[in-house]
């Protein structure tokens, strides 16, 4: 497991992306750019080689960055990545296969397919990345979008609670459950090394920003502001049940919030596989 | 040189120095030492900032008769520095016409002082020479203790050096001296603490100092706090103009605040001489477009030719 500061001048993010495809396509400050560098120096960072990793991500802003990093990547349905990831896995054990996916593709139309994964504990690394908002369809609600907050079906601020992502994700039996933002870019990486190593289902919630569509019409403030919001002061109020760690000024929950050794998907398979 | 004991008032060491320097362990050694040569002793300390390497000094008086616990300004016999910029900061205390200074030439610079965050630049440590304090006092000792501790095999030692170099001041019998050292210190250690005690008494007796105009000694690696000679002075900053969506995210979040964006909205260096190679931008910057290396790391960025033939956009599914 590396440390908490461990900085590996050797990574070269470059290396794991496919350049010609620069520059990406997200919006000026979008969050989930800086989700694709830790993504990747978190898989340098586990060891992972390339040709052992499978990409499979869903529909999103978020999905879309999965087509950048330089290794087997699938692009999948709406909502479905989960389920594509579950055969792929079954199929290919040897293959780590990371699943990336949005708060809408993943808690709203993949909501059953999140809930059942964590039941099954299959042996996948989930990373939800969160940014309160259907980015790519121009600012739709979404499961964690925060009360009151302007999207284009709730022109009069949202009236929904949120969801809390990783309470569901436990309460459903996922084996690693963390929560990380993109500020703290070291700390994700370290976070989604766990995520990689941990067998069984990890669910990593990475809180990331949609600047242009709801940090622009939400008053949100730019991208560097967003981004130093994170640490609390614009998140509903369910992240903020429990104190975090000393130290970390923040009022959201982060790090691992739930671990369990039970046995993952394929420990049990292999139990029935000979009958 | 030996402590005036004309008179009958206590004989009053300060001892100072840094936070994990091992102010308290030197003055407890001294303070029972003085209880097992008969005299009343009366010890004080402030160590409330030693955990972040501040500041920490100890009072010992022992006499016939010991009253107050704390050293009036000015009437310390004798100083014992371990850390060089501690040792001036206590001077005014020194009894200006007999008081014995002793003190270890190692800086440890305290965070704080690093007011150029730049790597290898100078921090706010002060600039004076041991030689040029050594004369304005009564008599004046300045040792680099941590050299010849780690001489001796242990660094670590180098408070019993000093103790060594302090028992020159205060007569008592070195055979005493090592009796009491040798309960506080690890029983494996007991041995190189013999040595270094003897070695902190040699260097005084024989005069065996080192060359005082030198600046004093460049901080140990060991130290707590200490400043770290950079490898390499060279950070090299770099952005990919093509890849840079001009977010000010970098501008915004370098602590230097040495980013700008220029009239095309790409982010360049403004004040190069201020980026400590923090790498923050690079880490923050949402289009990957920036590149901060030390030398360690040689990608080919502004301008180098696509090393991939180019691809279609993954193209988007809505
Ligand atoms: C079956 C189906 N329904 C709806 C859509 C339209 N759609 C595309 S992306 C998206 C929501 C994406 O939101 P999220 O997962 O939060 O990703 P983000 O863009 O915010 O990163 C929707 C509803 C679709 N592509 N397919
Ligand atoms: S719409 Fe929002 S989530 Fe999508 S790229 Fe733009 S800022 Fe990012
Ligand atoms: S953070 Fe990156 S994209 Fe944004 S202005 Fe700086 S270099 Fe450009
Ligand atoms: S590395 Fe980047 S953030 Fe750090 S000082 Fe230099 S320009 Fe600023
Ligand atoms: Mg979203």
């Amino acid at each position: 497991m590396t440390a908490m500061t461990k900085i590996d001048d050797r990574f070269d993010v470059r290396s794991w992306l496919r350049e010609a495809l620069f520059p990406h396509f997200l919006c000026p400050g979008c969050g989930h750019g800086i989700a694709l560098r830790a993504l990747v120096w978190a898989f340098h960072d586990a060891g992972i080689a390339r040709d052992r990793l499978a990409i499979v991500s869903g529909i999103g802003c978020s999905g879309r960055i999965g087509a950048y990093i330089d290794t087997n990547t699938f692009h999948v349905t709406h909502g479905r990545p989960l389920a594509y990831a579950t055969g792929l896995k079954l199929a290919r054990p040897d293959l780590e296969v990371v699943v990336i996916t949005g708060d809408g593709d993943c808690l709203a139309i993949g909501g059953n397919h999140l809930i059942h994964a964590c039941r099954r504990n299959i042996d996948l690394t989930c990373v939800m990345l969160n940014n309160e908002i259907y980015g790519m369809t121009g600012g739709q609600v979404s499961p964690t979008t925060a009360e009151d907050r302007w999207t284009t079906t709730t022109p009069a601020g949202n009236i929904e609670p949120a969801f809390d992502a990783c309470r569901l994700a436990e309460a459903a039996g996922a084996g690693l459950v963390g929560r990380e933002m993109t500020l703290h870019l070291p700390a994700l990486r370290d976070l989604l090394v766990e995520g990689l190593m941990h067998p069984g289902f990890s669910f990593i919630e990475v809180i990331s920003d949609c600047t242009e569509i709801y940090g622009r019409k939400n008053d949100l403030g730019l991208p560097a502001e967003m981004m130093l919001c994170q640490t609390g002061s614009l998140r509903p109020d369910v992240y903020t049940s429990t104190v975090d760690q000393p130290f970390r000024p923040n009022r959201l929950r982060t790090g691992v919030l739930a671990r369990s050794d039970r046995p993952g998907y394929l420990a049990r398979i292999s139990r029935v596989s000979d009958r | 040189m030996l402590v005036n004991r004309a008179d009958s008032r206590p004989i009053n060491v300060l001892v100072v120095g840094v936070g994990g320097q091992g102010v308290i362990m030197v003055s407890k050694v001294l303070a029972q030492l003085c209880l097992e040569q008969g005299y009343e002793v009366k010890q004080s300390e402030v160590h409330g900032m030693a955990k972040r390497g501040g500041s920490v000094f100890s009072h010992i008086r022992f006499g016939a008769r010991v009253w107050s616990p704390t050293i009036p300004e000015g009437e310390a016999d004798v100083l014992l520095a371990m850390e060089w910029a501690e040792g001036l900061r206590w001077l005014p205390s020194l009894e200006p016409e007999r008081g014995i200074f002793i003190a270890d030439t190692r800086r440890i610079v305290p965070p704080f002082a690093f007011r150029n965050r730049r790597r290898g630049a100078d921090p706010a440590y002060i600039t004076t020479r041991p030689d040029e304090v050594l004369d304005r006092v009564a008599g004046g000792y300045a040792i680099d203790a941590t050299r010849e501790a780690e001489a001796l095999g242990n660094g670590r030692a180098a408070n019993t050096v000093l103790l060594g170099a302090l028992s020159t001041a205060l007569g008592f019998p070195a055979e005493d001296w090592l009796a009491v050292i040798s309960r506080f210190v690890p029983s494996k250690t007991i041995e190189t603490n013999r040595q270094a005690f003897h070695r902190g008494r040699t260097v005084i007796e024989a005069g065996d100092l080192p060359d005082l105009s030198a600046p004093p000694a460049a901080p140990a690696a060991a130290a707590p706090v200490a400043t770290a000679t950079p490898a390499t002075d060279r950070v090299t900053w770099r952005i990919e103009p093509s890849w840079c969506k001009g977010c000010n995210v970098c501008v915004t979040i370098c602590p230097e605040r040495c980013l700008a964006l220029d009239q095309r909205k790409v982010a360049v260096l403004a004040a190069p001489d201020a980026c400590t190679g923090c790498r923050l931008c690079e880490y923050l910057c949402p289009d990957l477009a920036i590149t901060v290396s030390d030398g360690a790391l040689s990608v080919a960025i502004e301008g180098a030719a696509s090393p991939q033939p180019a691809a279609a956009d993954p193209g988007s599914r809505r």
